[in-house]
């Protein structure tokens, strides 16, 4: 086992981002850094862990031991609890910690700041390329995980990752209508419908996610265009279709847009099908509805990686393996709600799930679907129609 | 003792007192210095860089964010309303409490200030998202509804929702310092200022106020000033409706992932605010003499 | 003072007796006034929990639709391991931040009495600008400089170990947490107890000094129990903040030191359940019920002890101003 020894330690020092090093340089910082690290005793012990993570490790035929504990930093109930309850007695991972953030942003900010300890994370794919451009995650070493066979080609080799180097799929869905079919009984079927449906008949009774990269998705592809435009001219047309729906919308809510259609407040909404599920087995709401929108939509694909410093590599490579396990991949999917990746999985699941179309979009639809630009997810003139749409609200 | 040795005692406990007062100050000032310091230092830095490729910063130096601070005034004067209004209903709702609690409570005056902040031991969120059963459509809103026969009567998603969530949020912010300022004022002065005939409003004017204006210029200051960076409440009770300095903050640094723009506009409201609190304290302690005398 | 000896005519139309009558016929209408606003006011702030805990009854895990009467959802709370940890780290950063910020900011207060004027302003800027700056952007700023500090540190330190497995290093974790939430809590109680200490009678104290008693006496005996409202309330004040903090934590936490808030906030990205209300309900009745028992232990030890003023021994009296 190598010794960790002072250079190596300099060159991981030295890989660090650029800017932490100038703020110190310029504060002067190092002997107040001395005297904080006494005060602060913010101690854990180094992990138990194997040798560097620079170097690939040990072939699957003489699997290196598994650490007895695994970080993980997820969405919130993003894994079956009995799934991991399995993990643990089967690796031995004693201490198993499931840490959440709130969304994607919250992730990327506590990384670029400098945050670590983690072993595996839950990003949605469009933010890989920034990560691994930015060094917070490492290349996976696919022969430590035979599972990964099992995951739907084509749902791999898309602009995110094009050698499908840093990341294993979780689960996909896509970004479209929800509402209420007893109250809304015209045909819904497309944004334009929504979008007249919102400004006419039931203004003041429609609620959107509040993230920009998924309502961007109706004007621009009511107007034919892709969901990643950058152009000014379309984003003006955009902007236009927005401000025109801006003073129709009743909220703007990621976390509880069910709950407005639920009381019938909202009756229209531009959602996921996270809720969908549960809106449908209560008998007050099992009226609500899921459309894919005929001109197209947004398709995510949550992901796993591994953490360019993650501690625990052993385990990381134990659980990704054992998470694309079919059986355990099916248990999974009856949890979240989600439609798997995994090939294997598929006839595992529940036919009322597969059957579907909101959980698992039928091909055609599939062929619709279009993924999100990590390069154009902080395109500033896209954040500033945000802003303006948002001003726009009240 | 003589005169002569009393004194020699208390210079040289001033000597020492030098000492004394380094040591009083020395924990929080390691933690201003570390804790506030050293990242607003950094924050300050970051104000003239540039936006690195993928999010974060860049070193540089331009002045480029610090011009586009002034573009968009709207969610600065959004959020000037809200803490204005917030801090004045917080009052309106704090003073009358504090003042019962300080003079009225007698012996149970402890039990309920700490039943005041009990409530607050439950999570944030579910306390605002409690507000959106209380307001919402099945329940008083509800109630307006049928009394005032319009179907579309909404408290949620108005500022009037925000103004509520923003007041029950803030209020032991204010009670606390207006409580624990009139808590020791001395009674008698009350009963000798009405035994001098002074009706009720005058003895309120001219004896309790003074007294408890340190609490009040307190109070208001701590219930304004987190009040000017709120934006989850009106996020969640005012259905998202406004675009505040908050919002804005959150865009850049976690949206736009542009950190230089969002540090520029953190520099520029912290000095406006530090501005506006001089000048606030200024006027308001005017003519009113500091002691300087030491109370250990 | 004795009241000057008027013709009782005369009182009456300067005010003494006419006044007494005039302010007692508004007394009680004033007193009842002010009995029904604290008590409008506390229903105000119980309303939400009301809502919590009746809700935690509900056997929907939709919120917003009444299901039927159901006690499951505190046993999922009860065997959620994720909040049990998650509470326990919220108790940890909040008591051990509470006690430092309240240390800190009541030490100085006293001291920044007797400080030059000139670093005295500095002093009351940083205060203030602790409050000013909002929490993502010190939440951001702390977290760079830990990482930062970290990262010079840590080498140094393995190195200083020899390297290898098992060594100390410093991470985020809670001293980091309560690192960040001692600086605002800090401001927060030297506020308080400045605005008690303003204007607190000096006389006693200079009287103390007069009669040759050390500062230290001067302190325990005169100072600190007239300061000990403001120190009470900073106390819970600053406890409450950390333990309600969802900004700061998020930013500067590490693996393993989640707080409640923490799981809360991504909680919601499922919707409010009634599993996080049958949580925040349980943390109420647990604080109600030592409250209660705290007040009913006081009022028999009391009656034991057959000493009336005994109940002011009780936490309540230490907060009321002692006589």
């Amino acid at each position: 086992m190598a010794n960790r020894d002072l250079d190596w330690y300099l060159r991981q020092a030295a890989r660090t981002r650029v800017n932490r090093r100038s703020f110190l340089a310029a504060a002067g910082l190092v002997g107040g850094g001395a005297a904080l690290a006494a005060c602060t005793g913010g101690a854990t012990t180094a992990p138990t862990s194997a040798p560097g993570s620079d170097a690939p490790s040990v072939g699957p035929t003489t699997a290196p031991e598994v650490e007895s504990e695994f970080f993980l930093y997820n969405w919130s109930d993003y894994v079956n609890p009995e799934n991991i309850e399995t993990f643990k007695a089967e690796f031995g991972v004693s201490n198993y910690v499931y840490d959440t953030f709130a969304n994607n942003e919250e992730l990327l900010a506590k990384l670029t700041g400098g945050a670590s300890g983690y072993d595996v994370a839950c990003p949605t794919a469009e933010f890989i390329p920034g990560m691994v451009e930015e060094g917070f995650i490492q290349k996976l070493d696919k022969s430590r995980i035979p599972n990964y066979a099992h995951i739907d080609p084509n749902l791999l080799s898309q602009s995110w990752d094009p050698n499908n180097e840093y990341h294993i799929p979780k689960d996909f869905g896509t970004t479209g209508i929800l509402y209420r079919s007893k109250v809304v009984t015209e045909p819904l079927t497309s944004w334009r419908e929504f979008y007249d449906l919102a400004t006419g008949k039931y203004s003041q009774r429609v609620v959107m996610v509040d993230s920009l990269g998924d309502v961007l998705v109706m004007p621009l592809k009511m107007l034919g265009y892709s969901l990643n435009e950058t152009d000014p001219a379309k984003l003006d047309e955009a902007r236009a279709l927005l401000m025109d729906l801006a003073p129709h919308i009743l909220a703007l809510d990621s976390d509880t847009y069910q709950d407005k259609l639920s009381t019938e407040e909202a009756v229209l909404c531009l959602g996921w099908t996270g809720p969908l599920l549960e809106l449908r087995a209560n008998p007050e709401t099992e009226d609500t509805k899921y459309v894919v929108p005929s001109e197209g939509t947004l398709f995510w694909l949550d992901t796993w990686v591994m953490l360019a410093d993650a501690p625990h590599p052993n385990a990381s490579y134990a659980w990704l393996d054992f998470i694309h396990r079919p059986d355990i991949q099916a248990l999974e999917t009856e949890y979240n709600g989600y439609a798997t990746p995994n090939v294997e999985a598929k006839p595992l699941v529940s036919q009322e799930l597969l059957d579907d179309p909101a959980i698992f979009p039928p091909d055609d639809v599939m062929s619709n679907l279009e993924g999100a630009d990590y390069l154009v997810t902080d395109d500033e003139g896209r954040l500033d129609l945000w802003a303006d749409f948002k001003s726009a609200l009240g | 003792m003589t005169a002569i040795a009393a004194t020699a005692r208390r210079q040289g406990g001033r000597d020492r007192s030098a000492l004394l007062t380094g040591l009083l100050i020395l924990p929080a000032s390691i933690w201003y210095v570390f804790l506030l310091v050293a990242p607003l230092a950094i924050v300050v830095v970051m104000s003239f860089g540039e936006k690195a490729r993928n999010g974060g910063y860049v070193p540089a130096f331009v002045l480029d964010n610090y011009a586009r601070v002034l573009e968009r005034p709207d969610p600065f004067l959004d959020s000037l309303r809200l803490a204005t209004l917030g801090t004045i209903l917080t009052m309106l709702v704090a003073l009358p409490l504090a003042y019962f609690l300080a003079t009225r409570a007698g012996r149970r005056k402890g039990l309920l200030v700490l039943l005041l902040v009990i409530p607050f031991w439950t999570s944030f969120l579910i306390r605002t998202y409690s507000w959106l059963i209380i307001l919402g459509p099945r329940a008083v809103a509800s109630f307006f509804q049928d009394l005032l026969g319009d179907e579309r009567f909404r408290i949620l998603g108005t500022d009037l929702a925000v103004l509520i969530g923003v007041t029950y949020g803030y209020l032991p912010l204010m009670v606390f310092p207006i409580y624990v300022t009139l808590e020791r004022m001395d009674r008698t002065l009350v009963e000798a200022s009405k035994d001098l005939g002074a009706g009720r409003w005058a003895t309120f004017r001219q004896i309790t106020l003074p007294i408890a204006l340190p609490g009040l210029i307190t109070g208001s200051i701590l219930v304004f000033i987190p009040m000017m960076g709120e934006y989850v409440i009106p996020a969640i009770l005012g259905y998202g409706q406004t675009f505040l300095i908050g919002n804005a903050l959150v865009l850049d640094f976690l949206e736009a992932r542009h950190w230089p723009a969002g540090a520029a506009k953190a520099v520029g409201l912290i000095a406006v605010m530090l501005i506006t609190i001089t000048a606030y304290l200024w006027f308001l302690n005017r003519g009113r003499q500091t002691r300087d005398v030491s109370v250990l | 003072m004795s009241a000057p000896a008027v013709p009782a005519t005369v009182a009456g139309r300067v005010g003494r007796g006419r006044s007494r009558a005039g302010i007692d016929r508004f007394g009680s209408l004033v007193e009842g006034a002010f009995r029904t606003h604290a008590v409008l006011a506390y229903a105000f702030l119980y309303l939400p929990i009301v809502i919590v805990i009746v809700f935690a009854f509900n056997a929907n895990r939709l919120a917003t639709i009444w299901t039927e009467f159901s006690t499951d959802w505190f046993g999922v709370a009860l065997g959620n391991s994720v909040v049990q940890a998650a509470l326990r780290n919220s108790l940890i950063v909040a008591v051990a931040n509470a006690v430092l910020a309240t240390l800190f900011g009541t030490m100085a207060a006293l001291g920044l009495q007797r400080v030059p004027k000139r670093l005295r302003i500095v002093f009351d800027a940083l205060t203030y600008v602790s409050i000013i700056v909002p929490e993502i952007v010190i939440a951001l700023a702390t977290l760079v400089f830990f990482a930062s500090v970290f990262d010079i540190v840590n080498p140094v330190l393995l190195d200083l170990q020899g390297g290898g497995t098992g060594a100390f290093k410093l991470s985020f974790g809670h001293a980091t947490i309560v690192a960040a939430h001692v600086l605002f809590n800090t401001s927060l109680v030297l506020l308080l107890v400045r605005a008690r200490l303003s204007g607190m009678d000096r006389t006693m104290v200079e009287a103390s000094y007069d009669l040759f008693a050390t500062p230290w006496r001067t302190f325990r005996q005169i100072t600190f129990p007239q300061l000990l409202p403001a120190i009470v309330a900073g106390f819970l004040l600053a406890f409450t903040f950390s333990f309600d903090d969802y900004v700061i934590t998020t930013f500067v936490s590490g693996p393993g030191s989640s707080t409640l808030p923490l799981y809360v906030f991504g909680q919601i990205k499922r919707g409010v359940s009634p599993e996080t209300n049958a949580v925040a309900a349980m943390i109420f009745a647990f604080t109600i019920g030592v409250l209660l028992l705290g007040q009913v232990l006081l009022l028999w030890q009391a009656r034991r002890s057959g000493r009336r003023g005994a109940a002011d021994a009780s936490l309540s009296g230490m907060i009321a101003e002692q006589r």
